[in-house]
C-alpha cells in the first residue's frame, strides 16, 4: 500500500524532469535528423561546385590540347607544356575524397596553374559572373 | 645618438593625393614617383634640387601603387590598382609604354626586376605572386612562368634576392614567403611567421644573407637563411627570425630599406617619422643587434609610405608620403 502510494506521489513529483528528459530527447533526435539532411544537401552544394569548377578546367585544358597539339612552333610547345601541366594536376586530384588533407592546397595550385595557362593562351579571364570576388571597388592600400 | 639626418629639400610630389613610391634608377640620377594621382613623375638633378622631367599620365586607370627600375635602367615598370602592370621604355626624357601586363583578378600591390633583368615578379590583392619572363629577342613580350598562390590574403611586397635567384613577398596574411624555381615553377620554398599583423615592406641586406621584414605590429623582424634539421640537399630551406626591433616604432612601419653601401636600415612609419638604425658591430652574426642612429619625428606631415636609399652617393636617402610630398635627406653617421 505504501509502495503504491509513493510511486504515485512519484509520477506526479517527477512528471517535469521526466518530461524535460523526453523532450530533449526527441529534440536530439530531430535536430540530429534534421542536420543529416542539411549537412547533404550542403556537402553536395560546395562538391558540385567544386566540381564544377575543376570539370571546367579540364574541358578548357582539353580543348586547347587539341587545337595545339599539331602546331610545331616554339611558343605552342611551350604552351602545351604548360597545359599538360594543368591537365596532370587535374588528373591526380582524387575525386572521390571529400577528406583529402591537401585539397585546399591543391586547388589552389590547380587554379594558378589555370591562371597562367589562361595568360599564356591570352585568354581573358573575367569571371565576375561564376566567381564572387571580395569587396572590389572599395579603398586599396 | 650622434648622427644625424638633415632635410636637404621637401616638394609636392603628386597634387592633392598620396605619393605612394619613390624609386631611385641604378645610376641614381634620376627618381621616379608614383600616386594616388594615377601619374608616375620622373625627377632629375638639377644643381641642389629636383625637378620634374617627365610626366607619365595616361598609363594607368587608378593609383599607381609602385614602381620599378630594371637593372639595366632602361625600362621602368608600374603596378597598379587598375590590376595592369605596365612596362615602359627609357627614350631620351621620355618613356613608351611597351606592354601591359594582364592577368591579376584586382589590385596589383607591387612589381620588382630580378637582377638578371630577365625577370619580373607582381603582386597582387588576390592573393597570388606571378614570375613573368621577358623574351630575350621581343622586349615587347613578356610570357607568365608561374602562378604561385602561396599566400591567404593581399600580397602587398615582393623582393628580389640581390644575387640569386630567389623571390620573398609578405602580405595581409602576417607571414613572409621565399620562392625558389623548381622544374620551370616557382614553387614557395619557406614561409617565415612571427608577425602579429600584416607585413608591408621587405628588404634584404647587401650580402644577401639576410632579410628584413616591417609590419603593422610596429617592429621589424630581420630574418637569417640557416640549414634545416637533418641536412637533407635539395629540401625546404629554413629561415629564422634573429632579431626584433621593438618599441622604436609607434605606427605601422609601412616601408623599410637596408643601404646597399652602408648597411645601414631604414624605415618608414605611420607616425609621419624616418629612422635609421645601425647595426651594433660587436654582436653575434647569427644574433645581430640594432640600435636607433638617428630619428626625424615628422618627417612628413602624414604617414610615410615609401623609403630608399641612393644606390651610389652613402647618406643620401629619399621618403615620400600621404600628403603627396616627397623629401630628400642626407644621413650622417658620427662614428
Amino acid at each position: 500500500m505504501a509502495h503504491k502510494s509513493e510511486d504515485l506521489f512519484d509520477c506526479i513529483l517527477m512528471a517535469d524532469d521526466r518530461f524535460h528528459v523526453e523532450g530533449y530527447r526527441e529534440g536530439f533526435g530531430e535536430g540530429t535528423r534534421q542536420g543529416m539532411i542539411d549537412g547533404r544537401k550542403h556537402g553536395a552544394s560546395h562538391g558540385a561546385k567544386l566540381s564544377m569548377e575543376v570539370s571546367f578546367y579540364y574541358g578548357f585544358g582539353i580543348t586547347w590540347k587539341f587545337l595545339l597539339q599539331n602546331n610545331t612552333d616554339v611558343k605552342a610547345r611551350k604552351r602545351l607544356k604548360v597545359l599538360e601541366s594543368l591537365l596532370g594536376l587535374i588528373q591526380k586530384f582524387p575525386h572521390e575524397e571529400p577528406q583529402y588533407e591537401h585539397l585546399q592546397e591543391d586547388m589552389e595550385k590547380v587554379r594558378a596553374k589555370f591562371r597562367q595557362v589562361c595568360s599564356l593562351l591570352n585568354v581573358p579571364t573575367d569571371f565576375s559572373d561564376y566567381v564572387k570576388s571580395g569587396g572590389s571597388g572599395g579603398i586599396s592600400f | 645618438m650622434n648622427d644625424t639626418v638633415a632635410l636637404l629639400q621637401k616638394f609636392n610630389a603628386h597634387p592633392d593625393s598620396r605619393c605612394w613610391y619613390v624609386a631611385w634608377n641604378p645610376k641614381g640620377t634620376l627618381l621616379a614617383s608614383c600616386g594616388g594621382d594615377r601619374a608616375i613623375r620622373i625627377w632629375g638633378r638639377e644643381g641642389d634640387s629636383w625637378e620634374c622631367k617627365t610626366l607619365l599620365q595616361d598609363g594607368h586607370q587608378r593609383t599607381v601603387r609602385k614602381v620599378a627600375w630594371s637593372p639595366c635602367g632602361n625600362y621602368l615598370a608600374s603596378a597598379s590598382f587598375d590590376a595592369t602592370t605596365c612596362i615602359w621604355k627609357k627614350k631620351n626624357d621620355d618613356f613608351e609604354c611597351l606592354t601591359v601586363l594582364e592577368g591579376h583578378e584586382n589590385e596589383v600591390k607591387c612589381v620588382a626586376w630580378a637582377p638578371s633583368g630577365n625577370l619580373l615578379a607582381t603582386c597582387s590583392r588576390d592573393k597570388s605572386v606571378w614570375i613573368w619572363e621577358v623574351d630575350e629577342e621581343n622586349e615587347n613580350e613578356y610570357e607568365c612562368v608561374s602562378v604561385v598562390n602561396s599566400h591567404t590574403q593581399d600580397v602587398k611586397h615582393v623582393v628580389w634576392h640581390p644575387t640569386q635567384e630567389l623571390l620573398a613577398s609578405c602580405s595581409y596574411d602576417n607571414n613572409v614567403c621565399v620562392y625558389k624555381e623548381e622544374d620551370d615553377d616557382w614553387e614557395c620554398r619557406a614561409t617565415l611567421e612571427g608577425h602579429t599583423s600584416t607585413v608591408w615592406g621587405l628588404t634584404f641586406d647587401p650580402s644577401g644573407q639576410r632579410l628584413a621584414s616591417c609590419s603593422d605590429d610596429c617592429t621589424v623582424k630581420i630574418w637569417k637563411e640557416c640549414q634545416p634539421e637533418g641536412g637533407q640537399e635539395g629540401t625546404d630551406v629554413a629561415w629564422k627570425c634573429v632579431c626584433t626591433l621593438s618599441g622604436f616604432h609607434g605606427r605601422t612601419v609601412y616601408d623599410i630599406a637596408w643601404c646597399p653601401l652602408t648597411g645601414a636600415l631604414a624605415t618608414a612609419c605611420g607616425d609621419d617619422g624616418v629612422r635609421v638604425f645601425k647595426e651594433d658591430e660587436t654582436a653575434d652574426p647569427d644574433q645581430p643587434a640594432f640600435s636607433l642612429s638617428a630619428h626625424v619625428p615628422k618627417a612628413h606631415t602624414q604617414d610615410v609610405n615609401c623609403i630608399a636609399w641612393h644606390p651610389k652617393e652613402a647618406g643620401l636617402l629619399v621618403s615620400c608620403s600621404d600628403n603627396g610630398e616627397i623629401a630628400v635627406w642626407n644621413y650622417q653617421s658620427g662614428v
